[in-house]
């Protein structure tokens, strides 16, 4: 699939409390953003990915949500959804219809109304008894009080990560938080779930994000510098982490494969990799993830954090666009808008928060926690 | 020989300080603490605490029925015994019956239990007596009630305490009741009550169960009534011609409240820490008449002691408020998101949800939870075999959540690396702030876990071994 697909326009809604947007409102801004931005008309859409983990109301379990949003009918929509990986893997569906040659050009659209719920946190789906009592915060924490009992890690480094990604986010305008935050705020805030305090949580976020893609050999009608699709990657792994008595707790499995695949793909290595959005929903989520994505040793992810490497001017640049910690975390919209992020930068177009020169980016998403891992890796034609 | 086995006590860890209840109704009372049941606990779950604790390493396969007393059981239609069977592990075939009615329950099914192995109909029998009954609010009866449970084991083999007579006594008087639209036990006037009924009809049973056994009042060496207070227990001892000072088990009023049901049971477990062989104990319930069994302890008593009730009672949690009293006693609404567990669920999964079997494969000797085809270590399909999980191990890691939807917070949660193989995951309760931590050694216990579709749903929690 390497260089067989481009990305030809890109769309992103304001992320944040969005009252005043439906579920389908948010998925027509984001579209037509893309569809402005690759120039194209809907007509000219072969085929449609929608990666969204709660369908808006009346939507259903189904696709009919991004037909109806956009009156795209007649033609293959499909839904996916998987855990927190549910916007990459849609995009990664869209990219192997193209690479297969059965559709010319996708749409593919992410998109989330988390806050119409009126509750806090996501809804828990699952056996009526077997890990009743988790969260989404919980179930990272079991991870992370392994992970810092193992290292020794405190919470001084995980709120590192925290003061980094609001920096970054602060000089983005569609982020969700658009603030800064000091270390000391971040250690005081109240516990949602040990180790994590709220700063330590992305927020529950509405948004929407939309790529358009095409075969790379039609690409130029449409753009003079696409950006290429190198390689892409999936991962499941066991979805009850909890009960697997060889699991170390220490990172996630799927996160490591999916990248293999990805860098495999791409004939890249992660010393290749100029910047990454990778998935934080939490703090420590960060810092384990850059080691499963090999840019540093295990263990090693906490100091390359404090070392200030993984800062907008340093050598590996993580989450530049603020991350799901300060740009928010609408589930399934959560990947396309890293693909959103990762086609910014490198078109060079990322004004305050634009990493220098770059030539590969990585987009990465784990849920579950650690079921399910997907890993992009775009770059400049 | 027929005879007690085997015996235990239960206590929730959760204790009010009566001065609480002074201080929130104004009011004069006895000093002392008395035992809360929390809001994930009944007489179901109590028993199968008690239960658990009086098994210890004994093989459940040996015990051929199970009898549950209470009067403040979780159901009125649906048997508790089957569920404290299956949870405990019994096998399909064990005889169950629950007893109901007034606190003479728990002495009543343990008579029952004992003329069942006497008549040769049964070889070994578990009674369970548990009781969290509730009392209206600013009643003189609020600061008197505990909740608990007790356990006894009986049997032929390795006999503690041998059944030498039994006597019992029936008829109809209006002392303690609850009809089937009232939540609070009502009494009527005390002190009446207390002497024409309780010491009336317990000195009468104590009285001709010694007769029957020729064993002289004075020559008891522990008398166990399950009395409404002390100055009750005195009277019916006295009456019945022994000495209450000398001879009347000191009750658990002060410490714990009257438990109901199974406070006869765990005055005669006390009693029993520290009996004699050929110390003759005689045990009593009352209720509408009263049962009174006369026991001799035997030689192998000294090695197979019960725990002693005071290790139990070491680590209490205060419950520091008439609030938080309320709440854990389901006084007040607790709300809490879950989705119902149904009968075909129940059914489907009753090995691996209640019995607690999870599965070993036989090609990579993996055990693991839940039950499934494929074994998680080797992938080898259809290789895995029912494999029952010990109830002790360790927590591999953990989490205290805000979040959860449940009544109270904060909840710990832990992976629980499990004695003899298998990982669960587990919420932790009874703990203490920083009791849960990465190495803490933990115990399972069956509790409610939440309410939905109009039924309650049960299944194991972990709680710090103390």
């Amino acid at each position: 699939m390497k260089d067989q697909v481009a990305v030809i326009g890109v769309g992103c809604t304001k992320f944040g409390d969005r009252f005043e947007r439906s579920y389908e409102e948010l998925i027509a801004d984001a579209a037509f953003d893309a569809y402005a931005d690759a120039g194209i008309e809907p007509a000219e859409i072969d085929a449609a990915y929608l990666g969204t983990y709660l369908p808006g109301a009346g939507g259903g379990k189904a696709a009919v949500s991004l037909g109806d949003a956009l009156r795209l009918y007649d033609r293959p929509i499909t839904r996916v959804e998987n855990y927190c990986a549910t916007g990459t893997d849609a995009f990664r569906n869209g990219c192997l219809a193209v690479a297969a040659g059965v559709a010319d050009v996708v749409l593919v659209l992410g998109a989330e109304k988390l806050k119409d719920r009126g509750g806090r946190g996501i809804p828990r789906l699952g056996h009526p008894l077997l890990a009743r009592g988790n969260t989404a915060p919980g179930l990272f924490a079991l991870a992370a009080n392994r992970y810092m009992h193992t290292f020794g890690l405190g919470r001084e480094t995980l709120a590192r990560v925290a003061v980094k990604n609001h920096h970054n986010g602060a000089l983005n305008d569609k982020a969700h938080l658009r603030m800064e935050v000091t270390a000391e705020q971040v250690l005081k805030a109240p516990i949602i779930a040990w180790p994590f305090g709220l700063l330590d949580c992305c927020p529950t976020t509405d948004g929407a994000a939309a790529a358009i893609i095409c075969r790379a050999d039609r690409a130029r009608r449409f753009k003079r510098d696409p950006v290429l699709v190198k390689g892409a990657g999936l991962a499941v792994t066991t979805g009850r982490p909890y009960f697997d008595p060889t699991f170390d707790y220490l990172g996630f499995r799927s996160t490591q494969a999916a990248a293999r695949q990805a860098y495999a793909m791409a004939g890249v290595g992660p010393r290749d990799i100029d910047f990454a959005e990778v998935h934080d929903c939490f703090t420590w989520t960060e810092i384990s993830n850059i080691e499963d994505l090999g840019f540093c040793a295990k263990g090693e992810g906490g100091r390359l954090v404090e070392e200030g490497r993984t800062a907008l001017d340093g050598d590996i640049p993580v989450n530049p666009s603020g991350g799901l910690k300060s740009f928010g975390h609408p589930i399934g919209a959560s990947g396309v808008r890293m693909i959103y992020e990762c086609v910014t930068q490198l078109r060079g177009e990322a004004g305050a928060r634009q990493v220098k020169h770059p030539e590969l980016g990585l987009a990465h998403n784990v849920g579950g926690p650690g079921a399910v891992s997907c890993v992009v890796v775009l770059g400049r034609g | 020989m027929v005879g007690i086995t085997r015996i235990a006590t239960y206590v929730p860890r959760r204790r009010l300080d009566r001065t609480v209840l002074g201080q929130t109704w104004g009011t004069r009372v006895a000093p002392g603490r008395r035992s809360v049941a929390g809001l994930d606990e009944d007489p179901l779950t109590m028993a199968v605490d008690a239960v658990l604790a009086c098994l210890d390493d004994a093989d459940p396969a040996g015990f051929d029925a199970l009898y549950f007393a209470s009067t403040s059981a979780p159901y009125l239609e649906k048997q508790v015994a089957s569920v404290v069977a299956t949870a405990t592990d019994l096998p399909r075939t064990t005889a169950v019956a629950d007893f109901g009615g007034s606190v003479r329950a728990g002495v009543a099914a343990l008579r029952v239990a004992l003329d069942g192995v006497r008549a040769g109909s049964l070889r070994n029998v578990l009674v369970a007596a548990a009781d969290a009954r509730l009392a209206e609010p600013e009643s003189e009866l609020e600061p008197v009630l505990g909740d608990g449970a007790a356990a006894v084991a009986v049997g032929r083999d390795r006999v503690i305490a041998e059944l030498v007579s039994a006597a019992s006594v029936a008829e109809e008087f209006t002392y303690f009741w609850r009809t089937d639209e009232q939540r609070t036990v009502q009494v009527t006037e005390p002190r009446f009550g207390s002497s024409y009924g309780y010491a009336r009809d317990v000195a009468e049973a104590v009285t001709a169960a010694l007769r029957k056994a020729e064993v002289p009042p004075a020559s008891v060496a522990g008398l166990a009534l399950g009395a409404p207070d002390e100055r009750t227990a005195a009277e019916a001892a006295k009456r019945a011609g022994c000495d209450p000072g000398r001879q009347l088990v000191p009750s658990l009023g002060s410490e714990v409240g009257v438990l109901g049901a199974p406070d006869p049971l765990a005055l005669l477990a006390r009693s029993l820490e520290t009996a004699a062989p050929g110390d003759f104990l005689v045990v009593a319930g009352y209720g509408e008449g009263a049962d009174a069994l006369v026991f001799r302890a035997t030689d192998a008593l000294p090695a197979s002691r019960p725990r002693p009730l005071a290790d139990r009672l070491a680590h209490a949690l205060p419950v520091t408020s008439y609030g938080r009293f309320l709440k854990a006693r389901g006084l007040v609404p607790a709300e809490t998101a879950g989705e119902p567990v149904t009968s075909i669920i129940e059914w489907k999964e009753l090995a691996q949800d209640v019995r607690l079997h999870g599965s070993r494969c036989e090609a990579c000797g993996l055990v693991q939870y839940p039950q499934t085809r494929v074994c998680i270590g080797c992938q080898a399909r259809d290789r895995l075999v029912g494999h029952k999980l010990a109830k002790r191990g360790t927590v591999f890691t953990y989490t205290i959540d805000n979040l959860a939807p449940v009544a109270e917070h904060p909840l710990p949660m832990a992976v629980i690396d499990l004695e003899g193989g298998g990982r669960l995951y587990l919420q932790v309760t009874d703990a203490a702030d920083g009791e849960v931590k990465v190495g803490t050694p933990v115990e399972l216990t069956f509790r409610r876990l939440h309410e939905a579709g109009g039924n309650r749903h049960y299944f194991w929690k972990a709680r710090p071994v103390l």
